[in-house]
Formats: structure tokens, sequence, C-alpha cells
């Protein structure tokens, strides 16, 4: 249970840093166009969620960004938030693998390859749903846009959901699940 | 069950009354944004130029030589133009070409680039508050950008001609020489596909312009694209043709929204 629990501090926080990802978005990096393509922070916040809090957490954070990031575009409703569910996840199982899942430099990696996995998964989902234009020549293009701008700003996406989540664990902290016995205090 | 859910929110878009609900949220979203887009891409419009100069460098090289070659040629001819430039007034005059002569306009400015990746899009920042709403054709000084597809109160989502989802009805050429053609956007960077021609072929250099038939989605006569390019199969039994939109798409900035809407 604990690993898919947002607690109410998380929430606040994710809201507050989907919000500024929103604005950033529309009124900075979609300003940013290099042939046809600009870089896209929101699907970095659903795979720095999975790189940070696992699958569960990350699917969870990965439907929320979706939907507001579905709100300003053409495509239809709930699209972002399908894809970004599967690259929270996705991005997440990387938690899994043997080795140093905590550290900042997989994380950032993580989240820059869940950022290409979802442009992808995005594109594949909307041709599959009739979309024009999801699937070309120019899908390519876009793809290697997304992930430039994932370089630079993985790093910053990371960091924020290590600072949405750093409520959540504080909270566990506080009041530790127990590991054995009951759980009624 | 999240993947359950985005399925559920996706088909509910398909759903007319819920998908008009999810438009007024929409709506309601790029209104709360629109005030810090005007103020960002006012600041930011001299940096993306820097952008663009610094990425299109060597293609602004050549189109600045190509530009100087064209102010000598448009500079010998000046005597001639301004005689052309009679004749055409007294031609718009005798036809009146809906857009010139009937059509009210809204002027606008460009405040947001594609927010889509896959979807040529642009924002302006008038909307329904200034009699702006879907289905009404954009045009710049050069000719016909698009269409507008969504409006909330102060702004509206314009489709570009390239949009691989526009599709215009298009007519060239006068007289016992002119044809008519479906003009179809193939994406971003790419000549738009003059396709199902229905009598003589275009010729390269030729204006194609809005027919007005196809269902009556946009006023005859707006100019749409120059033909770039015209090849025939070896049976000459299929031609492909493509045209250059006649407005530079990457950097427009001020348009005007024809309030004009198709026939029901």
């Amino acid at each position: 249970m604990a690993a898919t629990a947002v607690n109410l501090a998380s929430w606040s926080r994710l809201a507050l840093v989907a919000l500024v990802g929103l604005v950033l978005q529309v009124a900075v990096f979609d300003q940013i166009v290099v042939h046809g393509a600009h870089p896209d922070v929101l699907v970095l916040l659903a795979a720095a969620a999975g790189a940070v809090a696992g699958s569960a957490r990350g699917a969870t954070i990965g439907f929320v960004v979706g939907l507001v990031a579905d709100l300003v575009l053409p495509t239809p409703y709930g699209l972002s938030a399908l894809a970004f569910v599967l690259v929270g996840f996705a991005a997440g199982l990387v938690r899994t693998l043997p080795g140093d899942r905590d550290g900042r430099g997989v994380q950032v990696a993580t989240c820059v390859a869940g950022g290409t996995a979802g442009t992808l998964l995005y594109a594949v989902l909307g041709d599959l749903l009739g979309q024009p234009g999801m699937l070309d020549r120019q899908g390519a293009v876009v793809v290697l846009v997304v992930t430039a701008g994932a370089f630079v700003l993985a790093a910053p996406c990371v960091g924020s959901l290590r600072w949405v989540m750093g409520a959540a664990d504080r909270t566990l902290e506080g009041h530790p699940m127990p590991s054995g016995g009951s759980a009624t205090r | 069950m999240l993947v359950l859910a985005s399925i559920t929110v996706l088909t509910l878009d398909y759903h007319g009354e819920v998908s008009r609900g999810i438009g007024h949220i929409r709506n309601g979203v790029r209104d709360a944004l629109s005030p810090v887009q005007r103020g960002i891409a006012a600041a930011l419009h001299p940096v993306g130029d820097v952008f663009a100069g610094a990425f299109h460098y060597g293609a602004l090289q050549s189109e600045n030589e190509r530009l100087q070659q064209q102010i000598g040629r448009l500079r010998a001819g000046s005597a001639e133009q301004a005689f052309a430039a009679r004749q055409a007034d007294a031609v718009l005059a005798l036809a009146h070409l809906p857009f010139v002569a009937n059509i009210a306009s809204a002027p606008a400015e460009v405040i947001s680039a594609p927010t889509s990746n896959f979807q040529y899009t642009v924002e302006l920042d008038r909307g329904t508050g200034a009699g702006v709403g879907p289905r009404m054709p954009v045009v710049s000084g050069a000719g016909l950008i698009g269409t507008v597809v969504e409006a909330s109160s102060s702004t509206a989502m314009v489709r570009l001609v390239t949009d691989k989802a526009s599709s215009i009805g298009v007519t060239f050429g006068t007289g016992r020489r002119s044809g008519s053609a479906i003009a179809d956007g193939q994406g971003f960077g790419e000549p738009i596909s003059i396709a199902e021609i229905a009598g003589p072929l275009p010729v390269t250099g030729q204006t194609v312009y809005t027919s007005g038939t196809d269902g009556g989605a946009y006023p005859a006569g707006l100019p749409v694209a120059r033909v770039l390019s015209v090849s025939t199969s070896a049976g000459g039994l299929t031609a492909t043709v493509t045209a250059r939109p006649l407005v530079d798409l990457d950097t427009i900035r001020y348009v005007s929204v024809l309030e004009w809407l198709p026939q029901p």
C-alpha cells in the first residue's frame, strides 16, 4: 500500500508542479520550435514520476499530468493521459531492477528514455485513433527534438518529482507502515 | 485501472454532450493562459527570432541573396507593376471577389506556435468575444493560412493549410484553361499536394485559389499556394502536383480572420 500512496501534501505539490509545467510548456517550450517540433516537459514529468516514485505512483501521476496536458492540445481528450499512464508505469519498472535505483543519474536517464518512448507511444496511440500526421517522417524529427530537450529538462523534472514525493516520504517516515503483524494501530 | 480510466475519458470525448463540456473546460484553460501567453510571446518574439536565425542561418543567407535579386527585378518592373495593379483593381472591381468586397474581417495576432508536435495549428489572440468562431478562414496579406477549429472567448486555434487534416477545394487558370482540384496538407515543411485534378493540369508557378465549391468550406478566390512541381506518370494517366503555400507559415504574426461561415 505504501508504494501506491500519494498523500494530500504530495497532491498539493503535484498540482503546483503540473500547473507550472503547463504554463511553461504553453508559454515557453511551445515557442522553441526546431524543424517544426518543440520540447515536451509534460511527458518528462510523467516519466520522472515513474523513475522517482515507482510504477504504481508513476502511473497515477502520469494520468493526472496527462489530463492536464490534454487541456491545451487539439488531439482527443484522454490521449495524453493514456500515453502518460503507460510511460509512468514503464519508467517505474526501472526501480525493480537491481542496483542504485535512487541515484539521480539513473532517474534522469530513465526520464530521458521515458520521454522518448512516451512521444513514440503518443504518436502510435494517436495513429490508432485515426489522428492524421502522427506516424510520418516528421514524427522522427519530433522524437529527436523531444529527446534533445529531455537532456536539458530531465534533471529539473526529476528534481521536481523528488520534491513532490518528498512530502509523501516524510509522511511515511512520521507514520511508518508496520513491517509485520497487524496493520491496526 | 488507470488505463481503463484513460480509455473511458477518450471515449467520453467522442460523446456529443460530454465532448462539449470538455470543450468548455479546455476553452476556460486557454482563456486563463492567454494573458501569460501574450506577455511571454511579446517578450520572446525577439528571442524566437534569434533562435530561428541560428537554426536557419544558411537558409537565411540564400534567402537574402534571392531577395536582393528580387529587389532588382522589382525596381526594373515597377512601372509595369503599376499598370498591372490598375488592371488588377479593375478586375477585382468587376469580379467582386467576396473576400475583398464583402467579407468583414477581424485582425489578430499569433500568440502561440503549435501546441501539439503532431498537428500544425497556431493560436490567435482573438476569440468569440471579437466575433471569431470555428470554421472561419484566416488569411494574411499573401493568402490563406488556415481555418479556425476552436475558439474560446479570448483565443482561437487555427489549423494551418499544411496540416494533414487540411483539405481545400481549389481552382487554377482561367476560361478553358481552368481546372479544379483538392489541396491536401502534408505536414510540416512538406509542400501541399494537389490531387483529384479535373480539367487541364496546372503549370509550375501558377497560383491556386479556393474554389468555393468544396461544400462551401471557404469563400471563392482566396489565394492558397503556388504550384511547385508538376509531373506525370509514364503513361500520362496520373499526375503528381505539389504547391508551396503563399504565406510563410513559420513566421506569421499578424493575420485577419474572415467573418465568413460556410453555408449550411
